[in-house]
């Protein structure tokens, strides 16, 4: 596993945030999780303004699971800035959502989503798709080679 | 004294007079031939009027004739003004009813362009709420599934086995409102979207679907057939939902026979084509046939065939998109037919 760096949960849903951590324990994914409650959040998380201004670059998130219906700033725009930033131009981000409308499928993509996955109503099902996810991205994908390409 | 100067030298006064005289006479002869050429010109010229005179009363008569034609002619325009006057008032007529026809035919336009733009607002607030639908409805049902799922892995020892039977259930009826709501929202999806006609093979269409269900059951003895060269103005992508829904529907309901036939045909009448589907399974009672295009209304039990009953609303909505009309037959267990018909004529101008 690629050091244990943080993953990043942008979601707003206290039941969402309690089965997605209850997923990452059953499947020991165990880095850090920090969750970010909206999107204005995220994105001063993210870029280490307002809140959260002089935070360490070890804070810096290795993937980022993002929530598009999210309070003050949505997931696609928090996806648009997070883009626009050096510091997590290459960062992976994996959309986790409730909906399949194909055009946040559309948007999120043409806005540089690594992939995106429908969170099934199943938690067996759902439990599955983090165990892969956590799989994927922490032990088989070869990360950008530098923190803030 | 200058003249008598000049006299004298010329000579004498009668030799002067008899030469001026005969300069005269020559002079007065010249004349007279010239006068005889003039008199011959004059005759000629005479001679040439007399000829001339001639084609002038040709000329003359053809005047008189081409005046007389003039005048019937004259006759003839006077009544054809008269016509065209009586043409133009008609025509003033015409064009007050012409215009009292425009101005309903705008009113028309008008109140058309308030429904087709009170259709789209109903239309963007539909697709609002599938979309608040879609998100919102869902994540209510994750948290009482995984709790649920969650009580039955943490505290087994505390529950005994109507209690896991209980979470059992809630989780089984949580799935089945997600599968509803994912339903509904196909279903409301369905209205959104142009209609996209064209030329569709629906033979092909068939049996590319037949082909399909007997891969996902190949122990299944079930003889398709279906008629060949079929085709139908409409929209491809539609139909396949259509088709998809009336082929699998029979697939299902002849589950529980040791072997099936499904028939995929049309019947011709009046230049409109019926299209039907029929299959020898388990069928239903006409009683019910009305309600068996209603959402979510069901005439056999779950555990008896699977289903949330989407899908032959799914399938009424596209053929009403359509133009056409869609109907059952049956009977139990003997079998459905459900017949369907697409109106050729909508779409086929643009």
């Amino acid at each position: 596993m690629t050091s244990k760096r943080a993953i990043l949960l942008i979601e707003d849903n206290p039941d969402d945030e309690e089965l997605t951590r209850r997923a990452f324990k059953a499947s020991n994914i165990s880095n850090r999780l920090i969750v970010a409650r909206d999107g204005a959040e995220a994105i001063d998380f993210l870029s280490a303004a307002g809140a959260f201004a002089g935070r360490g670059a070890e804070d810096d998130p290795c993937l980022v699971l993002l929530d598009l219906k999210l309070p003050k700033i949505g997931g696609l725009e928090v996806l648009q800035k997070m883009r626009a930033n050096p510091r997590t131009r290459t960062t992976p981000v994996v959309v986790l959502t409730s909906s399949t409308e194909e055009q946040d499928v559309i948007r999120s993509y043409g806005l540089g989503a690594n992939s995106y996955i429908r969170k099934p109503v199943d938690f067996t099902q759902f439990m599955e798709a983090v165990r892969i996810l956590g799989l994927y991205w922490m032990v088989l994908n070869e990360p950008f080679p530098y923190p803030h390409a | 004294m200058a003249v008598s100067t000049g006299i004298t030298s010329v000579g004498t006064a009668p030799e002067q007079y008899t030469r001026a005289m005969l300069n005269i006479l020559e002079d007065f002869s010249e004349e007279k031939d010239r006068l005889v050429d003039t008199q011959r010109a004059v005759l000629n010229i005479l001679e040439d009027i007399g000829s001339e005179k001639g084609r002038f009363e040709e000329i003359q008569r053809a005047v008189l004739n081409i005046l007389e034609d003039f005048s019937s002619e004259k006759n003839r325009f006077e009544e054809t003004q008269r016509a065209v006057l009586n043409i133009l008032e008609d025509f003033d007529a015409e064009r007050a009813k012409t215009e009292g026809a425009n101005r309903d035919l705008r009113e028309a336009f008008e109140s058309l362009r308030r429904a087709k733009e009170a259709a789209d607002a109903a239309n963007r607030e539909l697709e609002a709420f599938s979309y608040s639908v879609s998100h919102d409805l869902r994540a209510p049902l994750r948290a009482i599934d995984g709790f649920s799922l969650a009580l039955v892995e943490d505290y087994r020892n505390l529950l005994d086995d109507r209690g896991c039977d209980y979470l059992q259930r809630v989780r089984t009826a949580t799935q089945r409102m997600a599968q509803l709501i994912d339903d509904l929202l196909k279903l409301s999806r369905l209205t959104r979207g142009e209609v996209e006609f064209a030329e569709v093979d629906l033979s092909r269409m068939a049996r590319g679907i037949a082909a399909e269900l007997q891969k996902s059951q190949p122990g299944r003895r079930v003889t398709f057939r279906i008629d060949d060269g079929l085709t139908a103005w409409c929209d491809a992508r539609l139909l396949k939902v259509v088709f998809e829904n009336l082929l699998g529907n029979a697939w299902k309901f002849t589950g529980k026979k040791e072997r099936a036939t499904i028939v995929f045909g049309a019947m011709q009448a009046g230049g409109t084509f019926t299209y039907f589907v029929r299959d020898d399974g388990a069928g239903f009672d006409m009683a019910f046939s009305d309600k068996l295009f209603t959402t979510f209304h069901r005439l056999h039990l779950e555990k008896e065939f699977p289903g949330t009953g989407i899908g032959l609303s799914i399938v009424q909505r596209i053929i009403r998109r359509h133009g056409g009309n869609v109907w059952a037959e049956g009977e139990v267990e003997r079998g459905a037919t459900i017949y369907f018909t697409l109106n050729p004529h909508q779409g086929a101008e643009s």
